[in-house]
């Protein structure tokens, strides 16, 4: 059962109450498609993920394209099929639960379950709460409850009713750090054991990174690039892509100087620097921008590995080193053409080598990890 | 023995006067506040969750008997209710009689003056329950009128609560408007505060005063009431 999605909306937000009206219009336009996986909306607030969420679920009218779960069609403008929220069949945990407050849990999960026979929705509701372990809590109040508690509540409530697809919206947004990394085990969990499709709104990378089967990286409404996670962080396709997983050394001076079909790998030429870069994506002569994590930047001493005998190793200059707790953040700049890198290191490391700023040493840039993408987003 | 018993007369006499304005109000104003509560309710929502055009002049129509003087009030509602008056015309073609100066006459004005307090509160507390509660219903299935029996209403109970207590107070006083509609037939129309009126008029302080307390009384319960409810039913 896959789920398809190909939309367009031209998006003016305007405040409902009688005040000045602020219009702010953005474009979404997504597109892609899944099958029964768990895929990550990736990007950062005002991205559009939430929009998405609202346009999938029926709240927010779309001006063009197609919306189609299963054999379900929930919108197509050409066929002039629009069901309306209710018929459309879908779980929808909101950022912040949307508990009924005047209802208990077991209410709130009944709520979902309009027209059971009265047996199998005391069956069902059961079948959740044990699902979701909070047996114990079917007679409390949301205004009883933890933020986990509530967020576990909202999820029975949401899947009660058999939805087709689970739609969470930044779900572990208000919880600690600790019940976070639980509850998105207990996430992957769950898609596996429901077996529908899930869609998972997140701005957090290592969420994203812990979740997600495949990606959709979202920025200012627009769809930047779907695929797996290592895809995405390895082979981002734009600047907004490779800013948006963390990558902060990025240069735009670069083209393809040649292209080695053997070791699926290209040269770049970035002013006076040499660099190998796996991928096959470019032709010789492509102007491309390329860019490296600083969690990926490899230091050694300059003994016996000279800067000549290795590829992608370079004589650097230590500028500073920041303290950041367990790791260091050290500025470099490459001796050869002065460009400047910011490289996270493991203290332990930084320390054992006695490293200064002013120190020469060696940075290897390992050939898998640098990303190469076109400079502009490819439209 | 002999002045007791003109005295328990008196009281009987008086306990007569009273009872039937009294009764009279209490049956007005439990009517219309009826009225009220429902299509108070209605208007409330569609005010709230709803947007058409027209919608501020309308609202502006319900809420315009808050400021009007209730002369203004009677006699707009005379020319819509009286016998040649639109409304007033097809009530007299349907039923066979007039409204005018019958207790109904009473419950219009009570009804027209007091419905924009129940929309006012109403409407406030119905905009102040998320919308994302709405659209959690409707995506877990529940039609818009389910939604707002289950949830919108439920939880804007405190405010519509409010309202019907408001509603209910102003229709108790409710004077100018229902003078003009219904008159002051004794008996038949002559309400509390017109009552108070009259005898304050004939000179029966005795009986004025007695309905100036009762009044009194009845709008401090109802306060005691609204005050009672905002604190109490908070969820």
């Amino acid at each position: 059962m896959g789920v398809k999605i190909d939309l367009k909306k031209q998006y003016n937000e305007t405040n409902l109450g009688r005040k000045k009206s602020v219009k702010k219009s953005f474009v979404l336009d997504v597109s892609f498609e899944m099958e029964n996986e768990l895929v990550v909306l990736f990007g950062p607030s005002g991205s559009g993920k939430t929009t998405l969420f609202k346009c999938i679920s029926g709240i927010t009218d779309l001006d063009e394209g197609k919306i189609i779960v299963g054999n379900k069609v929930y919108f197509d403008k050409e066929k002039k099929i629009n069901l309306s929220i209710q018929k459309r069949n879908l779980g929808y945990v909101f950022q912040n639960y949307t508990l009924f407050p005047h209802m208990n849990v077991r209410k709130n999960i009944e709520c979902g379950l309009k027209g059971w026979e009265k047996e199998a929705k005391e069956k069902r509701v059961l079948e959740m709460l044990s699902l979701l372990h909070i047996d114990e809590l079917e007679n409390r109040y949301p205004s009883q409850l933890s933020g986990g508690q509530k967020q576990r509540v909202a999820l029975a409530r949401a899947l009660a009713p058999k939805p087709e697809i689970l739609l969470l919206d930044e779900p572990f947004s208000a919880l600690d750090l600790e019940i976070r990394t639980r509850l998105a085990e207990k996430i992957k969990d769950l898609q596996s054991k429901i077996g529908i499709p899930v869609l998972f709104i997140t701005h957090n990378l290592e969420e994203a990174f812990q979740l997600a089967d495949k990606i959709l990286v979202l920025y200012e409404g627009k769809a930047q690039q779907f695929g797996t996670p290592e895809e995405i962080l390895y082979h981002p396709e734009n600047l907004h892509v490779a800013e948006l997983v963390g990558i902060s050394n990025i240069f735009d001076d670069a083209y393809v100087k040649e292209c080695d079909e053997e070791s699926k790998s290209i040269v770049l030429k970035s002013e006076s620097l040499s660099l190998r870069v796996k991928t096959q994506r470019f032709k010789p002569g492509d102007k491309v921008s390329w860019g490296i994590h600083p969690e990926n930047i490899t230091l050694l001493l300059p003994d016996s590995n000279s800067e000549n005998q290795n590829e992608n190793t370079y004589s650097v200059r230590i500028n500073n080193i920041i303290n950041k707790g367990p790791k260091k953040r050290i500025t470099l700049t490459l001796v050869r053409c002065g460009k400047i890198l910011t490289a996270d290191v493991p203290a332990q490391f930084v320390d054992s080598l006695k490293l200064h700023a002013g120190d020469i040493c060696l940075a290897k840039l390992e050939m898998t990890k640098v990303v190469a993408f076109c400079e502009l987003p490819l439209s | 023995m002999n002045q007791i018993i003109p005295k328990i007369k008196d009281m009987i006499i008086m306990l007569d006067k009273v009872w039937f304005p009294l009764s009279l109000t209490l049956w007005i104003a439990t009517i219309s506040s009826i009225l009220v509560l429902f299509s108070g309710v209605v208007i409330a929502y569609i005010f709230a969750r709803r947007d058409f055009r027209g919608r501020e002049l309308v609202e502006l129509l319900v809420t315009l008997p808050l400021i009007l003087p209730p002369t203004v009030i009677g006699y707009l509602l005379v020319i819509l209710v009286g016998r040649n008056g639109f409304l007033g015309n097809l009530i007299y073609n349907f039923f066979g009689t007039g409204v005018m100066f019958t207790w109904q006459a009473a419950v219009i004005a009570a009804y027209t003056v007091s419905l924009p307090l129940m929309v006012r509160a109403a409407q406030a507390a119905i905009e102040a329950v998320d919308r994302e509660l709405e659209y959690a219903a409707y995506i877990l299935g529940r039609s818009e009128i389910e939604t707002a029996l289950l949830i919108t209403l439920p939880l804007a109970k405190r405010g519509i609560l409010a309202g019907l207590v408001l509603s209910f107070a102003r229709a108790v006083g409710e004077f100018g408007a229902t003078l003009m509609l219904a008159g002051n037939i004794p008996g038949k129309t002559n309400t509390m505060s017109i009552s108070i009126y009259s005898a304050f008029q004939a000179g029966n302080d005795e009986l004025a005063q007695t309905l100036v307390i009762i009044l009194i009384f009845i709008s401090l319960l109802a306060i005691s009431l609204t005050g009672r409810f905002i604190g109490k039913l908070e969820v």
